[in-house]
């Protein structure tokens, strides 16, 4: 029993960790997330101001035209002047580069967020997972079918009688409305007479009789295994079985 | 009286051309696209580059041109030097 109680406090340390970790890391996340998109902005910025701009060329013919006094010849004029335009036409280029360039900038930002993004869900699933893992079962869906008299629960099906069946609804209820239910008080509502003319043992006897036939099943299904006709088994790997 | 009126007429055909005889020859451009052009003109005050840029950039700016700068001022002798490269240019302004 002992050791039992003593994984079990383990569990519950490890959980309160976890939470605390998961703060420290969305943290993380929105200041990782923050530092890429400033990154990013940075670049493009540096990227737009030092790209030279569409008069870079003109006005290096200009200078050159000026500084040289033999510049002068109306066929030399000319040339300079078309030197002029073919700048200008390699800087409209030079524009749609600056475009493109923007626009991958952006994809890389977008890339790399959502990288981030998944390697944190990845990171919660496995810490997720191993808190599942440890806990044993853990119940993400309860279906309660009256009329087949069964429960559902995850994937698992359990056959209950009528009044167990009836216990676990008026539970399911009480749940629903986040109430705690006195044994009296069950056994009030399943019988329709006023909680304060019930007896507490009736309902503890209620609650006994469902946790006996609802954890039969479960222990049956999840560990002691009933083969038909040849016997009993542990329904787990026998490489986690440990002898203290 | 006729010799006075003479030397009058000399007088003011000395000024006149000593006033004519001052050029300068200039650099000008227009942006967008760029369009570069070299051009001399005749100085009509005192004869020096300060004067010729004066003058010439009203002149200039009302068809659009933005001077660059003035080379030099010279008289007639460097006129006909520069009326090939000057071209369209040549005492437009």
């Amino acid at each position: 029993m002992m050791p039992g109680w003593k994984k079990e406090g383990k569990v519950l340390v490890t959980t309160s960790s976890a939470t605390e970790a998961r703060e420290i890391g969305n943290k993380i996340v929105v200041a990782g997330i923050a530092a890429i998109v400033l990154i990013l902005a940075i670049a493009a910025v540096l990227l737009f101001i030092n790209l030279p701009d569409a008069n870079a060329f003109n006005m290096r013919v200009e200078r050159l035209f000026v500084e040289n006094d033999t510049l002068t010849g109306n066929a030399e004029i000319k040339l300079l002047e078309i030197l002029a335009q073919s700048g200008t036409a390699f800087s409209d280029t030079l524009s749609s580069y600056r475009f493109v360039i923007f626009v991958l900038l952006v994809f890389a930002t977008a890339l790399l967020i959502a990288a981030v993004a998944f390697l944190v869900m990845l990171v919660a699933l496995n810490r997720r997972m191993g808190k599942i893992e440890r806990q044993g079962i853990e119940v993400n869906s309860l279906i309660i079918s009256r009329d087949q008299k069964a429960v559902y629960l995850n994937n698992f099906e359990f056959k209950l009688t009528e009044a167990a069946i009836e216990t676990l609804s008026v539970l399911a209820e009480a749940r629903m409305d986040d109430e705690v239910l006195s044994g009296a008080e069950i056994e009030g509502v399943i019988s329709g007479r006023n909680s304060t003319d019930c007896e507490e043992a009736a309902g503890a006897t209620r609650i006994k009789r469902l946790r006996d036939t609802l954890g039969n099943q479960m222990v049956s299904e999840l560990l002691v295994k009933n083969i038909a006709r040849k016997g009993y088994m542990l329904a787990i790997d026998k490489d986690v079985i440990r002898m203290v | 009286m006729k010799h006075l009126s003479y030397t009058f007429m000399i007088f003011c055909m000395t000024a006149g051309a000593a006033q004519a005889e001052c050029y300068a020859d200039y650099k000008a451009k227009q942006d967008d696209p760029l369009r570069l052009h070299y051009g001399v003109t005749e100085v009509r005050d005192d004869c020096s580059i300060q004067s010729a840029e004066d003058q010439l950039r009203p002149a200039l700016q009302r068809d659009g041109w933005q001077l660059l700068n003035v080379l030099g001022v010279f008289d007639d002798a460097g006129l006909e030097e520069r009326r090939e490269s000057a071209g369209d240019y040549f005492l437009r302004y």
